[in-house]
């Protein structure tokens, strides 16, 4: 059971002596209790007491570092099922294949276009993560052939060696000494060797039920047996696959795990998912990719990585693992709606997603082409921001002041959400020559309004 | 429970033209008469108040403390506007209460007005952007707000943790959370973390009829689990504080302990 | 160490709707768990996709999604005949777009007339849609119900403004009822309960939470979904059983994924592959929050979701 902070704080030195960058015990004890700081910060806590934060701060997925670098994807540490009950932590990494019976001038081809999917998207990088290079040829030379020209033209990006063989994988792992690469691919046949390869290149393992794969479910029992001896052989990192490869079997068996790892605290299944959701029809590997997204896949690898299907999944995976507590936000900036002129009315409002999505909405459906500056309030509706003093008048004022909005249109007035309208004088005497009207309070009065105005 | 009265807001009509025509009579109409109904202290909240914030405060508290003989709850975001109404509290009456700071650094500064002016004050245990998750993380951040009240020289003693208190209608799920770090809180010190809440933001766009019932529901909870003080309307929860420091056996049961 | 499958069991249950007349009828809902957990519970009906068609040619649809109506969307008759006899599909959705003020403010009578030419053209089931305008919804609604009596119709979409006149007419002329709020579980809840105080059947209900996009407020959607089929499954909540619809192609056919061209965004790759992905991907994923009913434009972005719907059951 995990330990409260208090009960961790009864077992910090009391000394307060910041050496772990906090002020106090009691607020390091606090962000151990939420995970969002690690014992060995504190260079006086007992060996026993350390023991037993240990074993209480296991989380019940285990967080592993895949890569190494700037490109290194965090995995694991998932705390909740439904995304509303606290949020999904670390997004799912995306893989591209690459099999080693591809020419070299085809495995180039395709690290090239690993190498340029970045794309930006509500000021994040999205990318594909890593690369799943596949033994496919059952061929050792060959299968080190092709990692050679993955480890050369794909130095930081990080790698799944996927091997049943061990000593194709060993052949390829040495090159990637350092990079934290997976090795996929151990089962109850090689487990004791590939574990060993994994301890010698420190690799995180891969480890499947898949060959055993008979029907829904039987995949985990055969699973938690092979992780609990891979752990025996000295393994702690490890991602799992269960064998799903159907949509009905993936949704099943990462259900399955997740609740295992989370409610009954069962660890041998306490590990990131990897599915393969490689199709013939690139839509189809599409929605079975989204399917990972939403249930709880930490490595997704595809077959094929085409832009549209690129940017619909990352968008995905930008959604899903958006903190429900933390209000999305959007850019501080003028938008325009429509085509507007600058003649057109100007409107405020604040950067909650959901409040700029709804005004935007309202604005659209009135037709008459409108600007719309959105003011960074830290992602607070409207009053909340005008209570916290984020939306003030000397605020606004300012913003309008350096948006440059001045330039680009010709009048000088501000609507302002009927809810603030107590502002309206205030801003009028920070923003000189400028009119300050009072708009409707609820979005869906803004039609009628800007309506109203244009008859 | 110290009872903290919430009437004197800028957010209602009434008080908001008062305010901006200094018109004496509501202030003190309220004021007196929440103080008749079992209010302890006077929460006035002024707003963001960035005109003329000082000399508003200023005004409000000395035209309460004229009329009702208790401490004053100065409630803004705005320093200059603290630091006003601190000078001129009538210390005769009680401590006064800044309300308030929290993990947000626009917000520490207020910490030294408590220090400088003897005053006591209320950590709202939120950061810069977003909201706590749970209670975990509302304790996580109140022990860096005691952690800063040392620093500043303030004593623990004299630090409200306030784990706010969200809507029933949008947040469901924080009622609960609430309730819990009441619990929590009390734990990060000993002698107890005091505890404050402001109790009616949990029924904030409910229908009006439901609004008295989530207020004292919710308020029965909080003080099975050691809630110091709650800034709430006097009238509406005077009879669940009597009724539960009844039960909770912190006072002395008659069958008109109601009418006392 | 042994594994136990951790199974759920759950005490509630998602209503059966079943629509249309005769041997075309279609049933959604009816399971007993969350979406495809068939491994602990039953889920009896596969979900149903309704294509939209609309009063008024769709000219305001982006070029890649008015391209396999060609020919046939000048006119909702030929249009819904195309679905129904070229397509194949299960059901239809008629958008009376055509009705909203700032459109060309149809009247009721002329939408009434559009559904009665629409249905003795047809013989699959129905969803009635109005413009989304509170106001003239009311009664273009009801005139509609009227025209479509007893064709166990889908009337939509009542909302908090306008629920009262369109719940009658549902009721009168035996049809199933969109009741629609705005991403809200809470404002949901309380709609579906209002409509059952006057009367209407609750097994007759169908939950619109709002739908949203891929990349514009899609999460919010898809939570709202989640909390809704737990509250009906995990706490019995009767005001939430009902099925849930995800009306996909209206928001997802006016983002700018699904509209801006290669040449404009070139790192965005091609147009019409983008478009069809935006709609399949928001579809397949508010399946897996608990939609029973959706309504979708573009066939391939039907027919690559019905295959995986296949696989899912």
């Amino acid at each position: 059971m995990a330990l409260t902070g208090v009960e961790i704080f009864k077992l910090l030195p009391k000394t307060n002596c910041k050496k772990c960058g906090f002020p106090t015990c009691l607020a390091f004890a606090m962000k151990l209790a939420q995970r969002q700081a690690s014992i060995d910060l504190c260079p006086d806590v007992s060996e026993d007491a350390k023991q037993k934060l240990g074993e209480a701060s296991a989380p019940p997925v285990r967080p592993i570092t895949f890569g190494a670098g700037d490109k290194a994807v965090k995995m694991g540490e998932e705390t909740v099922l439904f995304r509303h009950d606290k949020r999904f932590v670390n997004p799912c990494a995306f893989a591209l294949e690459i099999k080693d019976t591809l020419s070299e001038a085809d495995i180039s081809s395709r690290i090239e276009e690993v190498l340029n999917s970045e794309i930006e998207r509500v000021g994040q990088r999205l990318r594909i993560d890593a690369v799943a290079l596949i033994n496919d040829s059952h061929d050792v030379g060959r299968f080190e052939a092709a990692a050679k020209i993955v480890a050369k033209k794909a130095c930081d990006v990080p790698v799944i060696i996927c091997a049943g063989n061990p000593g194709a994988a060993e052949a390829a792992v040495k090159l990637f000494v350092d990079k934290k690469p997976i090795i996929y691919g151990a089962n109850s046949e090689n487990a004791e060797a590939m574990a060993n390869i994994a301890k010698t290149y420190k690799a995180t393992l891969g480890v499947t039920a898949s060959s055993a794969f008979g029907g829904s479910g039987g995949g985990l029992d055969e699973l938690s047996t092979l992780t609990e001896k891979i752990k025996s052989l000295g393994i702690e990192d490890i991602v799992i696959d269960s064998g799903a490869r159907k949509a009905k079997e993936i949704i099943e068996d990462n259900t399955l795990i997740r609740r295992a790892a989370i409610k009954k605290n069962f660890k041998p299944l306490g590990y990131p998912v990897i599915t393969f959701a490689q199709r013939g029809d690139s839509l189809i590997e599409a929605l079975i990719g989204a399917i990972g997204v939403a249930k709880y896949s930490s490595i997704i690898v595809l077959s094929n990585i085409e832009k549209w299907k690129n940017l619909a999944l990352f968008t995905l995976r930008q959604n899903l693992y958006t903190d429900p507590q933390v209000p999305m936000q959007v850019e501080q900036k003028i938008y325009k709606i429509g085509e507007p002129m600058p003649d057109s009315p100007l409107l405020i409002t604040t950067n909650f997603s959901l409040t700029y999505f709804i005004v935007s909405g309202e604005i659209e459906n009135s037709k008459i082409p409108s600007y719309l500056a959105v003011m960074d309030c830290e992602g607070l509706s409207v009053l909340t921001a005008w209570a916290a003093g984020k939306f003030t008048a000397a605020k606004i004022a300012q913003f309008i002041k350096e948006s440059g909005v001045e330039n680009t249109i010709k009048h000088r007035e501000l609507i302002i959400p009927g809810y603030v309208a107590i502002l309206s004088g205030a801003i009028q005497d920070k923003l000189e020559g400028w009119k300050i009207t009072v708009g409707p309070r609820e979005a869906n009065g803004i039609p009628a309004f800007l309506r109203s105005r244009a008859a | 429970m110290l009872i903290i009265g919430e009437k004197l807001s800028i957010m209602a009509k009434r008080v908001r033209e008062a305010m901006m025509n200094k018109d004496r009579g509501p202030i003190q109409d309220i004021a007196t008469a929440q103080w008749k109904a079992g209010a302890d202290m006077i929460d006035a909240n002024i707003g963001p108040a960035e005109e003329g914030g000082e000399s508003l405060m200023e005004w409000v508290v000395t035209t309460i403390q004229e009329v009702v003989p208790l401490p004053i709850s100065l409630d803004t975001t705005n320093y200059r506007a603290i630091e006003a109404g601190l000078k001129v509290h009538n210390k005769e009456w009680g401590r006064p209460l800044i309300n308030s700071t929290s993990n947000d650094p626009e917000r520490f500064p207020i910490l030294e007005l408590a220090a400088k002016y003897n005053a006591q004050i209320i950590g709202l245990t939120v950061g810069k952007g977003g909201l706590p998750a749970d209670a975990e993380e509302r304790a996580a951040i109140a022990a860096e707000i005691m952690a800063r009240a040392m620093e500043y020289g303030v004593p623990l003693e004299d630090l409200y943790l306030d784990p706010l208190v969200l809507q029933i209608a949008t947040s469901q799920d924080h009622a609960l959370k609430v309730i819990k770090a009441i619990r929590i809180f009390q734990e990060l010190n000993d002698p107890p973390m005091k505890t404050v809440v402001g109790l009616s933001n949990v029924s904030n766009g409910c229908p009006k009829q439901l609004r008295p019932i989530l207020n004292s529901h919710f308020l029965s909870l909080l003080m099975y689990e050691g809630l110091t003080a709650a800034i709430a309307d006097p009238h509406e929860i005077a009879p669940t504080v009597k009724t539960i420091n009844v039960i909770l056996g912190k006072t002395l049961y008659a069958h008109s302990y109601l009418e006392m | 160490m042994a594994f136990t499958p951790p199974k759920e069991t759950y005490i509630g249950r998602v209503h059966a709707v079943t629509i249309g007349v005769g041997d075309k009828t279609v049933t959604f809902g009816g399971e007993n768990v969350l979406p495809f957990h068939t491994f602990e519970g039953i889920a009896p009906n596969r979900p149903v996709i309704a294509y939209e068609i609309q009063d008024i040619p769709p000219t305001d649809w982006p070029e890649n999604v008015q391209k396999p109506y060609e020919g046939v969307s000048n006119d909702p008759v030929t249009w819904a005949k195309f679905c129904q006899d070229v397509l194949k599909v299960k059901a239809i959705a008629l958008r009376l777009i055509g009705t909203h003020p700032d459109r060309e403010n149809r009247s009721h009578e002329d939408a009434a007339r559009t559904v009665r030419d629409v249905l003795s053209a047809i013989d699959i089931p129905l969803i009635i849609l109005g413009s989304n305008h509170t106001e003239k919804d009311a009664p273009v609604l009801v005139a509609a119900a009227e025209a479509a009596k007893d064709r166990n119709c889908i009337i939509g979409k009542a909302q908090e403004a306008n629920y009262k006149t369109i719940v009658a007419a549902a009721m009168a002329n035996n049809h199933k009822l969109i009741a629609m709020s705005e991403l809200d579980v809470n404002l949901s809840k309380q709609l579906n309960i209002l409509i059952t105080q006057m009367g209407f059947d609750r097994e007759r209900l169908i939950t619109d939470p709002m739908c949203s996009a891929l990349g514009y407020g899609l999460e919010y959607t898809y939570s709202v979904m989640e909390r809704i089929r737990l509250a009906a499954l995990t706490q019995n909540d009767i005001a939430m059983q009902p099925p849930m619809l995800g009306d996909i192609g209206m928001y997802v056919w006016k983002v700018k994924e699904t509209q801006a061209s290669e040449t404009d965004l070139p790192h965005w790759g091609p147009a019409e592959e983008r478009g069809m992905a935006w709609e399949a991907v928001t579809a397949m994923v508010l399946l897996l929050a608990g939609a029973e009913l959706l309504i979708m434009r573009h066939p391939k972005a039907v027919e690559v979701v019905e295959k995986v719907i296949e696989e899912l059951i």
